[in-house]
């Protein structure tokens, strides 16, 4: 919720860029992909920026894992990992060519293709939606159904999901109020549910002592891609050896990290003070089972299917979101549906 | 009279039609994102598509900041009187007033659930502690600015205090009223929008602000600009509404609005 | 700033101040009505004034500019004292309309001081002054800031008035020609600290009449009063 507060400061600030750098940007890749398009890696490593929609979390382990055991340089990138925040636009940063890589949320790429944004998805962190809904255990609920049948819940106003329980069970039995991001509220007040990241929320509220019982939004039917990794059209068409050279490295960071995280997780600490060793150990144990399943065991970490983006599409569609679903065919590239000549197990 | 202000709007007005025209060409020219900038024509489009959520966010946001405005002027005047009623008060207690305003509301608003819970109460203190310093701060001015001579006329006339305020004090001091009144009336609106991110309902009676964070949110730039479009609107209808009242009343007496 | 004045002004007389800028008159005036304390001395009022707020002040004091409420009506500027003492209504309106005609205003009664020109407000100042029948009425340099024509019809406006009502006038000027036409006693102040320089009762006809200051007699009053002025002034 925070990163959307100054969301739209960020982006009316970028006015001015837009115009000017899309252009001026443009023309330094140009330069880069002449550059390095001759010599392979012995060339000087290319510089390029990836914008992250949150604060360093377990949730872009893998990322700080290739820059920082080298997967990155091994292919030839040099990379700043730009940690968010509280609004940071990445959709609006990305379009402009002000980073050439960066963290949305699927639907996001969806409203933004369907309002003539050509963005591309490279690469889903999470298979299944890490985003839930957390209620007091001592409620009894058994469902999302019967935390919307009373009390509070905290949701970010839009958010997607929120407009699809809504649809699903009306919130007229429920007060809706904003949500702030913490967990100070819920664990004030035993009728306060709120939406949560299943990596972080919970855990916070349980270091202080609260019981929540969590429920994931993907158990209801809607489970879009989450921490996807998205670039521009003109720099797939630029420099296709490039994007695919940093979806390879970044394949490799995760499952490193997903073997053993400590290491970035480190990192991200030293970056990301509120939270402890223990909470972010925590968080990376609890995402796994989001990011490492069947189907990526069979084609490769943050592969992402047609089915799933057509689902979200006309989900979208039907929610009021988009008035069309863009064709999946545009945007989703047959690379980064099976993992091209993956490097492990 | 009528000729007069038509000419006085058509200055602004032709401003803002050259602005429209700019805006729409060189988005359209440079190719401009949607995303980040769209141009009036998406968000003409857009506003008429969402008229309705518009239109209630605007009621919402309206009442809250229209309480809100009504707290800041009422307490504000209060304030100022007892602030000016004596030198060792005013040093005591002006400084608190300061720095209730240098706070940022939104450091306070999670105060503000915890004691008025989600909802238009809370929405409108946030938009009362946001915009009463401004009329403080005036009207303190104005009550301390009264001519001298008139005073001691009163007190040679052995006017007793509450005479002397009410007769002296506060219609002199009118005029910096007001115009603390018309800078408390945008603030108002500001108060209250920033006020419903943290302390607003989200679903029922939602407002501008909350109106902003969804469109933001689903990607829809465009709405964005038309929901704070609409606050800004809000914002001149109350500014306009205190600036009439104000020049009617001073009208026949004080130079800043007999506009000669 | 004031030093040794030992002052008796009879009841109904009509005295004016002259002396160098900044010598005291204003400050003397200001003692005189209460709206300044005296570091020492005494001032007598026989017989004894009635003091008590909220009731009509026996004194008046009409300032160099006309001070009136912008906010209010003419009628109602010259119905204010009045108003503070708890006058009702309906008299406090009839009392201030009669003396608005009696300055020769009684048609503007409901307009508004800013619609007014100079002269026009200090008329409305001294109505105000007289509406409460003060037995004292203090004026410090009222008429300074006005042209001479409306200068001089004041004057005359004022003498009017002081034979109709009868109150003990005290009248501060630095014009010794005013001072002159329009009082029975000069008092000279010297420069500060101030003294009396010269008290004089002027040897002129009761009767007040512009021709008065082409009048022979009326030089040499004034030659009388420079002098005392000047050897005020002189260090």
């Amino acid at each position: 919720m925070r990163r959307r507060l100054v969301g739209l400061l960020g982006s009316l600030v970028l006015l001015a860029v837009a115009g000017a750098c899309s252009r001026s940007k443009e023309g330094a890749q140009q330069a880069g992909a002449t550059d390095a398009g001759g010599t392979q890696a012995a060339a000087q490593p290319t510089r390029v920026k990836l914008a992250l929609n949150w604060v360093p979390e377990p949730e872009f382990g893998g990322f700080y894992a290739a820059r920082d055991m080298g997967e990155f340089k091994r292919h030839g990138l040099e990379v700043e990992i730009l940690g968010g925040g509280a609004g940071v636009p990445v959709v609006q940063m990305v379009a402009s060519g002000q980073v050439e890589f960066g963290i949305v949320g699927a639907d996001e790429l969806l409203t933004a293709r369907a309002r003539g944004v050509d963005l591309i998805p490279l690469f889903a962190v999470y298979q299944k939606s890490p985003l839930a809904i957390m209620a007091h255990a001592s409620r009894g609920a058994k469902g999302i159904q019967d935390v919307l049948s009373s009390g509070t819940i905290a949701l970010e106003p839009g958010l997607p999901y929120a407009v699809y329980l809504k649809k699903k069970y009306g919130f007229d039995k429920v007060k809706v109020v904003p949500y702030d991001g913490g967990v100070a509220q819920f664990v004030t007040n035993k009728d306060f549910a709120q939406q949560c990241f299943i990596t972080s929320e919970p855990i916070a509220a349980r270091k202080q002592g609260a019981e929540p019982s969590v429920f994931l939004v993907a158990d209801e039917g809607f489970n879009p891609y989450v921490a996807v990794v998205a670039t521009r059209r003109e720099l797939w068409k630029e420099q296709p050896e490039r994007v695919k050279s940093f979806v390879a490295a970044v394949r490799e960071g995760w499952r490193a990290y997903l073997e053993n995280p400590a290491p970035a997780n480190g990192v991200m600490a030293k970056l990301n003070t509120t939270l402890d060793a223990e909470t972010f150990a925590a968080a990376a144990q609890a995402q796994k089972p989001l990011i490492e399943t069947e189907e990526t065991r069979a084609k490769g970490l943050g592969t992402m299917s047609r089915e799933r983006w057509e689902t979200l599409g006309r989900q979208l569609v039907e929610l009021g979101l988009m008035e069309k679903a863009p064709p999946v065919d545009e945007f989703l590239l047959p690379e980064f549906t099976q993992a091209a000549g993956k490097t492990s197990p | 009279m009528k000729t007069a202000s038509v000419h006085a709007a058509l200055a602004p007005l032709g401003a803002l039609i050259i602005v429209l025209a700019l805006w729409e060409t060189v988005t359209r020219a440079f190719s401009i994102s949607p995303i980040v900038l769209p141009p009036p024509s998406a968000i003409a489009l857009e506003a008429s598509r969402a008229v309705e959520s518009l239109l209630s966010a605007a009621l919402s946001t309206g009442r809250s900041a229209l309480v809100g405005f009504g707290l800041s002027a009422a307490v504000g005047v209060l304030a100022a009187v007892v602030l000016s009623s004596s030198r060792v008060l005013e040093r005591a207690l002006y400084p608190y007033a300061l720095f209730l305003q240098m706070v940022p509301i939104i450091a306070i608003a999670p105060l503000l659930v915890v004691w008025f819970g989600h909802g238009a109460r809370a929405v409108a203190v946030a938009s009362f502690i946001v915009s009463v310093f401004p009329v403080i701060a005036n009207t303190l001015t104005g009550l301390r600015s009264v001519d001298p001579s008139l005073r001691d006329m009163f007190r040679l006339y052995g006017a007793r205090r509450v005479a002397t305020l009410w007769k002296l004090e506060l219609p002199a001091s009118l005029p910096h009223l007001f115009t603390g009144l018309r800078v408390a009336s945008g603030l108002s609106v500001v108060g209250a929008i920033v006020g419903e991110w943290v302390a607003g309902v989200v679903e029922g009676d939602a407002g501008l602000g909350i109106l902003v964070l969804a469109s933001n949110r689903q990607g829809n730039t465009a709405r964005v600009f038309a929901a704070v479009l609409a606050a800004s609107a809000l914002g001149l209808m109350l500014f306009g509404a205190v600036s009439l009242t104000g020049e009617r009343m001073l009208r026949r007496w004080h130079p800043s609005a007999s506009g000669s | 700033m004031l030093d040794g004045m030992d002052l008796d002004v009879a009841a109904g007389s009509f005295v004016a101040l002259v002396g160098p800028s900044g010598c005291g008159k204003s400050t003397l005036l200001r003692l005189v009505a209460g709206l300044d304390k005296p570091d020492a001395g005494t001032l007598t009022f026989s017989p004894p004034l009635d003091r008590t707020p909220g009731a009509r002040s026996p004194i008046a004091y009409v300032f160099q500019d006309a001070h009136l409420l912008p906010w209010r009506s003419v009628l109602h500027n010259v119905a204010l004292p009045l108003e503070l003492a708890g006058v009702p209504a309906q008299e406090r309106q009839a009392s201030a309309h009669a003396l608005l005609r009696q300055v020769g205003l009684g048609d503007a009664t409901s307009r508004y001081p800013a619609e007014l020109s100079g002269g026009m407000r200090m008329r409305v100042s001294l109505a105000r002054a007289l509406v409460t029948r003060p037995r004292l009425l203090l004026l410090d340099e009222p008429f300074a800031a006005l042209d001479e024509l409306t200068r001089n019809r004041l004057d005359d406006q004022l003498l009017a008035l002081w034979k109709e009502l009868g109150m003990t006038v005290l009248f501060v000027t630095h014009s010794l020609s005013e001072a002159a036409y329009l009082a029975e006693r000069v008092l000279v102040l010297s420069r500060r600290p101030a003294r009396v320089m010269l008290d004089r009762q002027l040897a002129l006809p009761r009767e007040r009449l512009p021709a008065l200051r082409a009048n022979p007699e009326f030089a040499r009053e004034m030659g009388l009063l420079l002098q005392a002025l000047e050897r005020g002034e002189a260090p």
